[in-house]
């Protein structure tokens, strides 16, 4: 074999420095890429009625990985889909038993073993957020290093179900503390090779950043709700009878607190539609910057207008599939209205009918899917990277790998039990 | 393999980065392209890796980047490359190299053929292997569990049903004038059970519903709606159609109905897992594939009303009556979601299998009339 040494470049960036831009952090994705993707993976989910989604979620994970890019070296993602859905299968494995003994015991003993069930389920889910992410992590590779997570991951159940009960208690004004405690908790386990994780993120932070909001939103909610069972008189409620509907409803403050109850509903629904962006805008700033891995730091220039224009792309593209779904329908049901015979056999028709229905809505509820993957998955990930400014890079040459890959039963179990996802 | 003319025009060395996979250190390396294997030679001339090209491995890159790896090595040592020509150099030497994703994309039609065709067998086992495995599994239940089964499901029944509120009790026949409609009630069941000696006790009780419809949920529990006795105009009416639904029970047609709920729950629900909105579909598709089910068992608990009305000398025909007055007077609904076969069809099935013979009215003039107040205004 000859060897022609003309066209060999002469090693150019051998002299170079790690990086020229050391530090910043890229999106190289194309979006018709991914537009390609999730569209071929709506039909796939449609005509495997679900089961085509260790594959997608499989091709997801390695474009949002591969094209993501720090100090000039892109993540890869090493999952299989093979892996998934063993995890899955181990799930199945494991829940199937479980809800056939809890069945059984609430038959026998009552339903007190179904709300235990219910308790056992909560916990498993937490569980299952919690390994799925082990296993997320030890299939992310950087420079030749994978990350892993260490920590019992029941341990994280319990102080997620506790954390998120006293969410729910409070009305929400514990959330900054739930999420600065469950993200300490993760990121106190989490390592990159050798170099530990930590979270630096404090609750206080986000409480005092976020209270406006919670005032704007849930405040007059709680308000209105106290206002719509305060206007109802109880007992000429109880005493009425059902004869005369109108005087009823006057008589019992009914009337009145159906009005109340309909605005504050109204006000909170309009709140968080325009209040989200800014939200989620508070939270991912607060979140990524406070994300360490030893020396190294992170620092989000994310700004909130971006997340409005994440949102605005979802809503044109949603209003302009639905005028398209809407025109085809339209179409179709015209179509089988000529073709099917209305005379003949009813059932038959209505058979056909309904399930071209059912195929319509689900070929509806996967469009949106993909849209919204393709707008708002995507475009929050690549607003977070672009915006991201990471310190103390040169660390990183000194890491050494650490760590095992995990198994996928924790995907299998959150995919089961419908909890967390990516 | 490209042609030789082809090869030689490609490089056989380049620059890389390597990753040794011990450390994060990012290494510079000349990539050599010898006969057999891939060499990286560091910068001061020594040789960090060597990998044979069948052993190579690609790995997710972004678009313009090769990221190799070994096959089957725990350590992720890496090896990544920029250079198209230096790519394509190796492209050609290494047959796992797939730049083209030829063997990606055979892979890939492989995953979906295999996934199309789970989805298929999944769907017969839900339309035909379910039904026949509900019907093995439902008579090994013992009577005992099924009447567990049925106070839970009584329980949840109740508060369903219940909407109609009117400050009366739901169940009727308890208050002081609904005694003797109580009492002649409870003559027609005694004669219904005495006929059809069934191995269990049932619980047939007159509830305060207008819907003209009787329902039998598992354990033996009967539901007779207020409805229906105003629509009955004969006593045999009514034991026409309570005698359907002691066909249901004696066949155990509810319990069979959760089996094959709890089956389809499972195949649905969880093995497919639930996509977007996977829920509403899942509900859809089990209530049509129960209802296709329930069309033969609506005409055996027909045949079995029949059979029980010729034993105890009712008129068997007079369930074909009742079920003609009220198809005519309810408004026809989304059919696929109404159970029972089309009447007709049913009624012209029950002329067949009644025949002839004498019948005499199950109850006396007076006895009816008393029924007829089981659900008096208290």
């Amino acid at each position: 074999m000859n060897t022609t040494h003309a066209s060999v470049p002469a090693v150019p960036a051998a002299a170079a420095p790690v990086s020229p831009a050391a530090g910043a952090a890229r999106f190289l994705g194309l979006a018709d890429a991914f537009w390609r993707l999730l569209a071929r993976g709506a039909v796939l989910l449609m005509f495997t009625l679900g089961i085509y989604r260790f594959w997608l979620t499989t091709d997801i994970r390695r474009f949002l990985w591969s094209n993501t890019e720090v100090g000039g070296e892109s993540f890869e993602y090493t999952g299989t889909a093979r892996e998934l859905l063993l995890g899955f299968l181990m799930a199945i494995a494991i829940l199937v038993p479980l809800y056939v003994a809890f069945f059984l015991l609430a038959l026998a003993f009552g339903e007190t073993w179904s709300t235990l069930g219910l308790v056992a389920i909560t916990f498993l889910g937490q569980y299952a957020v919690y390994r799925a992410r082990r296993y997320r992590l030890t299939r992310t590779v950087y420079r030749g290093v994978r990350f892993h997570q260490e920590g019992s991951a029941w341990r994280y159940s319990i102080c997620a179900v506790y954390w998120w009960g006293l969410v729910a208690l409070t009305l929400g004004l514990a959330y900054p503390f739930a999420q600065s405690h469950l993200e300490s908790f993760k990121m106190r386990y989490t390592f990159f090779g050798n170099l530990p994780g930590a979270f630096e993120g404090s609750g206080w932070r986000l409480f005092a950043r976020g209270i406006l909001l919670w005032f704007i939103a849930v405040v007059p909610f709680v308000i209105g709700m106290i206002g719509t069972i305060g206007a109802i008189d109880w007992d000429a409620v109880r005493q009425a009878s059902a004869t005369d509907l109108s005087a009823w409803l006057e008589s019992s403050g009914v009337a009145g607190a159906l009005v109340i109850g309909a605005l504050t509903c109204a006000w909170f629904l309009l709140a968080i539609t325009i209040l989200y962006p800014i939200f989620q805008a508070i939270l991912l700033r607060w979140w990524v910057s406070g994300l360490r891995f030893g020396e190294v730091a992170v620092k989000s220039r994310l700004r909130t207008a971006q997340i409005y224009g994440v949102y605005a792309r979802f809503l044109a593209y949603a209003l302009l599939f639905t005028l398209v779904a809407a025109i085809v329908a339209a179409i179709g049901a015209y179509a089988v209205s000529r073709i099917t015979p209305y005379t003949s056999d009813t059932v038959r028709t209505e058979v056909i009918t309904t399930a071209l229905g059912l195929a319509a809505y689900v070929a509806a509820a996967l469009g949106y899917s993909a849209i919204y993957q393709a707008t708002v998955k995507l475009g929050l990930w690549r607003c977070v990277i672009e915006t991201l400014d990471v310190s103390n890079v040169s660390i990183l040459e000194q890491v050494a790998g650490a760590g095992e890959a995990a198994s996928p039963i924790g995907e299998g179990l959150a995919d089961a039990l419908n909890v967390g996802s990516l | 393999m490209n042609a030789p003319d082809a090869q030689t025009l490609l490089p056989v060395s380049g620059h890389g980065v390597f990753y040794d996979g011990r450390t994060a250190a990012h290494h510079d390396v000349t990539v050599e392209l010898a006969p057999q294997t891939l060499r990286m030679h560091a910068e001061d001339g020594s040789v960090l890796a060597e990998w044979p090209y069948d052993a190579l491995e690609t790995h997710s890159a972004p678009q313009g980047l090769l990221r190799l790896g070994t096959a089957g090595n725990p350590v992720l040592a890496r090896l990544e490359i920029k250079d198209p020509r230096l790519i394509a150099a190796i492209d050609a030497r290494s047959t796992p190299v797939d730049r083209a994703e030829r063997i990606e994309r055979r892979l890939r039609g492989k995953v979906i053929f295999w996934t199309i065709a789970a989805t298929a067998s999944l769907l017969l086992v839900a339309i035909v292997g379910v039904p026949l495995l509900a019907a093995e599994i439902t008579p090994l239940i013992p009577y005992a569990i099924e009447r567990k089964l049925g106070d839970t499901v009584d329980a949840q029944a109740r508060a369903m049903l219940d909407t109609d509120h009117q400050g009366a009790a739901f169940k009727c026949g308890n208050a002081a004038n609904q005694r003797a409609g109580r009492a002649a009630f409870d003559k027609l069941i005694a004669a219904l059970q005495a006929g059809a000696a069934l191995p269990f006790p049932l619980n047939v009780m007159v509830v305060r519903k207008k819907d003209a419809n009787a329902i039998t949920l598992p354990g033996g529990h009967i539901y007779v709606f207020a409805g229906l006795i105003d629509k009955a105009q004969s006593a045999d009416e009514l034991a026409g159609v309570i005698a359907h639904e002691m066909g249901h029970a004696a066949h155990r047609d509810s319990t069979r109905t959760l089996v094959e709920s709890a089956g389809l729950s499972f195949l649905f629900g969880m093995l497919l897992g639930d996509f977007f909105g996977g829920g509403a579909v899942i509900y859809t598709s089990k209530t049509i594939l129960q209802t296709s089910y329930s069309r033969a068992v609506e005409a055996a608990a027909d045949a079995y009303s029949v059979m029980l009305m010729r034993k105890i000398g009712g008129d068997p025909r007079a369930l074909g009556t009742i079920l003609t007055r009220i198809a005519g007077s309810t408004h026809p609904g989304p059919k696929i979601l109404i159970d029972h076969p089309e009447t007709p069809d049913r009624v012209a099935a029950i002329e067949r299998l009644a025949g002839s013979g004498q019948t005499r009215p199950l109850l006396d003039s007076a006895d009816w009339a008393a029924l007829k107040t089981i659900c008096s205004g208290a």
